[in-house]
């Protein structure tokens, strides 16, 4: 259950610097493969063409959100290599792989969240319930309310609990108390805080304790009922207690929300996710149903990270 | 290397805390009665005097010699030095000087006569002398069986009522008034009486003033009102944009009107010489010893005895023990702190000018707080980081480093010459309504042409950078330039205003005055601002702003809801190194709007309240007014020392008041340690 967070990078890093930007496992010890069964990593390693092993119970769900061919450089230093892969809906699903490798990147490029970082260009598209997600005519602002996320470090607002769960009705303009009230309640409730926090909605956020100030931005990223939910390593900074909880929530919405979540943690992936997918130097390598991905993946490469053979 | 930074520190402990400790005990001595000494010379004379300072000082060796000779004790130092005794003699219609400087070795005697007294005068300044009478003379209807003459002692002994008959012809027959003079003598009886009589005096002294003040002031100003409408009238006559009749009835109506307010000013002054005449029946007896005379009512009527009235305050120091100096002592700061000034600022309180850099300050953060903040957020929020931004950067910070009176110089320049006479009168030059239009059209196209080159600028924002979205770009900056300078030269030289008091003689918005003093404080303390409320924002996590987007806030939203309620606390910092910097500068005050007496508060209590166009007076200004500008500079140095204090306190106090905000929003909102 403890979360397991790798800081050394698993495989060395080819000198030729396909990946960069903000990577920490560039510049790391280089641990050379060899054999064969690791074709796929040599092929991303030397910068060959390469197509990641897609399983077909993941092309055969119904998907809410589509990633085409999507490239995403920082500057010159290209992040994400040619991304194609279908998000299902209603399913949870966590994207796994060794730091470094894009996972969070991708995340962010879902809801257009690295539109604010200087110097970022993007090729290719995504499309969510058809709709492209990068066409110029597309407004930023209304696709991110479809999408509720939730960060790495908890970052409640400076402002009361009860702002901070209906801060995204608040800057639509909703201000009818009743709805506002029966919101909070609904989003606390779902994120298993409603009964720790009931007496206190109208204090600063910033008096409660690390876990729950992320069940607090749990509840703020669902309160306006989102149709695809974003998680970036929700439970890296959290104790065990704390994690187990918001499993438990991932597994309470399961069915009705549609979750990507990133996690470095196996034990967390598997536990909570329907189906894995696993990244490496920026592209993807497999995806497939979690419980395929443990213990019967198409790749070698797969099977040794997951069963943590690499870290 | 230790001890050096360690001495180094001691030191500079050491030059703050003997500063704030000189300020203090000089600024808390000021009002201490001091004792006073009847002094009898060597050669016979006497005079009353109260103490101020001791020293030694060089003399002439002739004189030295001869007091050697004298063998007094205490005349001379160990090493042949003369030591003479600054004295505060006061009188200054008959003595000249108030102060004097007397040798220890020509003193005969020094007593403490127990019944002196020092009477603290609305006018003249202190006078020192033994009390002798009072006389009131009052009028009263009497009744017919009552007796005209007589007289009645009271419980006092000495005192005695002498009864005249004086004639008056009333509207009703003739009525019985009888004219009571009561006499109060010996300088201890008078001292007994003194003090309800000088509160009946004081009630009659403040019914005056109100009357003088009040009513007389509400009929000027709607004279004043009222010549200006029709001069107003006139200058639109003259233009053409009202008829020969509405300008005669106009004209006819202020007359009428100014009639009516012309015999409700007789009547008030009626009321008031009634009044005045009234209270010359009340007058005192005060004794200088040496030239045997008494306080007079002015310079120029030395035989007449001064008005009760004209007394502030009466202190027998000699006679009332530690308790009643101590009354004295907190009457005096009570008076110092509410009280106007009097006689070149040198006595009476320093209220308006606690008000006028109060209220400066006030406004000044008003006004500096929201341009610093929005100027931050734009080039930290909105502005391309680049060479440009960095530039402009540099220049603000640059900006702090300019000296005051330069900024006095281009507040006066520019804000009292050009933009209040541009406020008062309108454009100097006018253009021609035609070529006016002309570059409202110009304009118009010009930011319609910017806005459309902008857009060609935001096309494909997440693909790279393309020589066309450059161009758009850098002609989109020419054409706002452009824009900036057509809006400029419109407003600056628009031909439909004629300013808002062109009517007025004088001008109001166009000389040194509040508003202006603290513009320019503004701008000189704007640089502090900038810089910390950008710290302030860049210190906002970015987790913070990257949350408020995700949940789908725009990015005017995220700043507003996020990132300034987080950064409030480090803005508040700007704000008040910004106070402190601001209350403090004298030399652009100077310049564009700090006097040495404002006869006006910027503030009143009838519409419209505010009157940000007067000049005020600052403590500041008013330590140098009283250090070295001041015609009795001795009498004026406790008062530098009094004031500097109060200085000192208000800047503290306005900080403080900031800082314990800002404790309260970093409670609030978290982080921020700027």
């Amino acid at each position: 259950m403890v979360s397991q967070v790798q800081h050394r990078p698993i495989i060395g890093v080819s000198p030729d610097g396909t990946i960069s930007g903000r990577s920490q496992g560039a510049g790391g010890s280089v641990r050379p493969l060899t054999g064969s069964e690791y074709g796929a990593i040599q092929a991303i390693r030397a910068n060959r063409p390469f197509r990641a092993a897609i399983h077909d119970e993941v092309m055969a769900a119904s998907a809410v959100l589509e990633v085409s061919d999507f490239e995403l450089y920082y500057g010159a230093a290209k992040a994400l290599h040619a991304i194609s892969m279908p998000v299902p809906r209603g399913k949870v699903t966590a994207l796994v792989g060794p730091s470094g490798c894009g996972k969070s990147t991708l995340l962010r490029s879902i809801n257009r969240l690295n539109d604010l970082i200087d110097g970022v260009r993007i090729e290719g598209d995504m499309r969510l319930n058809g709709e492209s997600v990068y066409s110029p005519y597309v407004d930023v602002i209304d696709l991110r309310k479809r999408m509720g996320m939730v960060f790495q470090k908890s970052n409640p607002f400076p402002m009361s609990i009860f702002e901070n769960v209906v801060y995204a009705l608040r800057i639509d303009g909703e201000n009818r108390k009743s709805l506002l009230k029966e919101t909070c309640e609904r989003a606390l409730r779902a994120a298993a805080l409603w009964d720790e926090v009931k007496d206190r909605l109208h204090e600063s956020a910033l008096g409660m304790s690390g876990g729950q100030q992320q069940r607090l931005c749990i509840a703020r990223a669902i309160a306006a009922e989102p149709e695809v939910l974003l998680m970036d390593e929700p439970c890296s900074a959290l104790d065990p207690i704390a994690t187990l909880r918001i499993e438990e929530f991932i597994h309470e919405i399961r069915g009705r929300l549609t979750v990507v979540i990133v996690t470095h943690n196996m034990q967390q992936a598997a536990r909570v996710s329907d189906f894995t997918a696993f990244m490496y130097l920026g592209r993807l390598v497999e995806y497939g149903p979690t419980a395929t991905i443990f213990q019967n993946p198409r790749l070698k490469e797969t099977e040794d990270y997951v069963r943590g053979r690499f870290g | 290397m230790v001890w050096l930074s360690g001495m180094a520190l001691c030191l500079s402990l050491t030059i703050i805390l003997s500063l704030i400790g000189v300020v203090l005990w000089n600024g808390f001595r000021t009002f201490w009665p001091a004792p006073i000494h009847l002094v009898t010379l060597r050669d016979g004379s006497t005079f009353l005097g109260m103490p101020v300072r001791s020293e030694a000082y060089e003399s002439e060796p002739a004189r030295v010699e001869a007091l050697r000779k004298t063998d007094i004790e205490g005349a001379l130092t160990t090493d042949g030095r003369v030591i003479r005794t600054l004295y505060r003699v006061g009188n200054k219609e008959i003595l000249g000087e108030p102060f004097r400087w007397v040798d220890a070795g020509d003193i005969a005697s020094i007593d403490l006569p127990p019944h002196a007294v020092l009477v603290e005068r609305l006018q003249w300044g202190p006078w020192i002398g033994q009390p002798g009478a009072i006389v009131s003379v009052e009028e009263v209807v009497i009744g017919a069986d009552e007796p005209l003459v007589g007289t009645t002692d009271t419980e006092h002994g000495s005192r005695r009522f002498e009864r005249a008959e004086l004639n008056e012809a009333g509207g009703g027959g003739p009525r019985r008034v009888r004219q009571t003079t009561f006499v109060c003598e010996g300088p201890e009886e008078t001292l007994r009486a003194f003090g309800p009589a000088h509160v009946a005096a004081v009630a009659r002294r403040t019914h005056i003033e109100r009357l003088k003040e009040e009513d007389v002031g509400v009929i000027n100003r709607e004279l004043t009102a009222l010549q200006n409408g029709v001069r107003l009238a006139e200058l639109r006559h003259a233009e053409g944009a009202i008829t020969e009749a509405d300008f005669g009835a106009i004209r006819a109506s202020s007359e009428q009107r100014a009639g009516e307010l012309r015999a409700g000013f007789s009547t008030i002054m009626e009321r008031v010489r009634r009044l005045e005449a009234e209270d010359a029946m009340h007058r005192w007896i005060v004794t200088d010893p040496g030239t045997q005379r008494f306080a007079p009512i002015s310079q120029s009527e030395p035989g007449s005895p001064m008005l009760l009235s004209q007394v502030v305050r009466c202190v027998p120091a000699n006679d009332i023990g530690v308790v009643g100096k101590v009354r004295v002592y907190l009457a005096r700061w009570w008076e110092f702190l509410t009280d106007g000034p009097r006689e070149t600022n040198t006595e009476g309180g320093i209220m308006p000018v606690i008000f006028g850099t109060v209220a400066m300050t006030l406004l000044l953060c008003v006004l500096v707080v929201p341009m610093g903040v929005v100027a931050a957020l734009y080039l930290r929020e909105y502005a391309r980081q680049g060479w440009v931004v960095s530039a402009v950067r540099v220049a603000v910070n640059n900006l702090a480093g300019v000296p005051s009176i330069v900024y006095g110089v281009f507040g006066l320049g520019f804000f009292c010459y050009s933009v209040g006479s541009w406020v008062d009168r309108g454009p100097q030059a006018p253009l021609s309504p035609q070529s006016w239009w002309g570059i409202v059209g110009l304009t118009v196209v010009l930011a319609a042409a910017s806005i459309v080159l902008g857009l060609v600028a935001k096309i494909r924002p997440l693909r790279p950078d393309s020589a066309i979205k450059m161009l758009g770009r850098f002609l989109s900056l020419l054409g706002w330039l452009g824009v900036i300078v057509g809006v400029g030269v419109l407003v600056v030289r628009l031909p439909y205003f004629h300013g808002f008091f062109r009517e007025r003689p004088a001008a109001t918005f166009g000389t040194p005055g509040v508003l202006w003093a603290s513009l320019t404080l503004a701008l000189l303390t704007l640089p502090v601002v900038i810089v910390s409320t950008e710290e302030a924002i860049s210190a906002v996590p970015r987790s913070l702003r990257e949350g408020s987007y995700g949940c789908g806030a725009s990015k005017w939203q995220t700043i507003r809801r996020v990132v300034l309620p987080r950064a409030a606390p480090g803005i508040m910092t700007g704000m008040i190194l910004a106070m402190a910097r601001g209350a403090g500068e004298v030399a652009p005050l100077m310049l564009v709007g700090a006097v040495k007496l404002a006869s006006e508060l910027p503030f009143e209590a009838s519409f419209p309240w505010l009157h940000l166009e007067r000049s005020f007076m600052h403590l500041g200004f008013h330590i140098f007014d009283l250090g070295f500008q001041s015609p009795d500079s001795e009498g004026a140095r406790p008062l530098v020392w009094t004031t500097t204090f109060i200085l000192m306190s208000v800047v503290v106090t306005l900080n403080i008041t900031a800082i314990g905000l800002r404790a309260r929003l970093r409670r609030r909102f978290g982080g921020g340690h700027f």
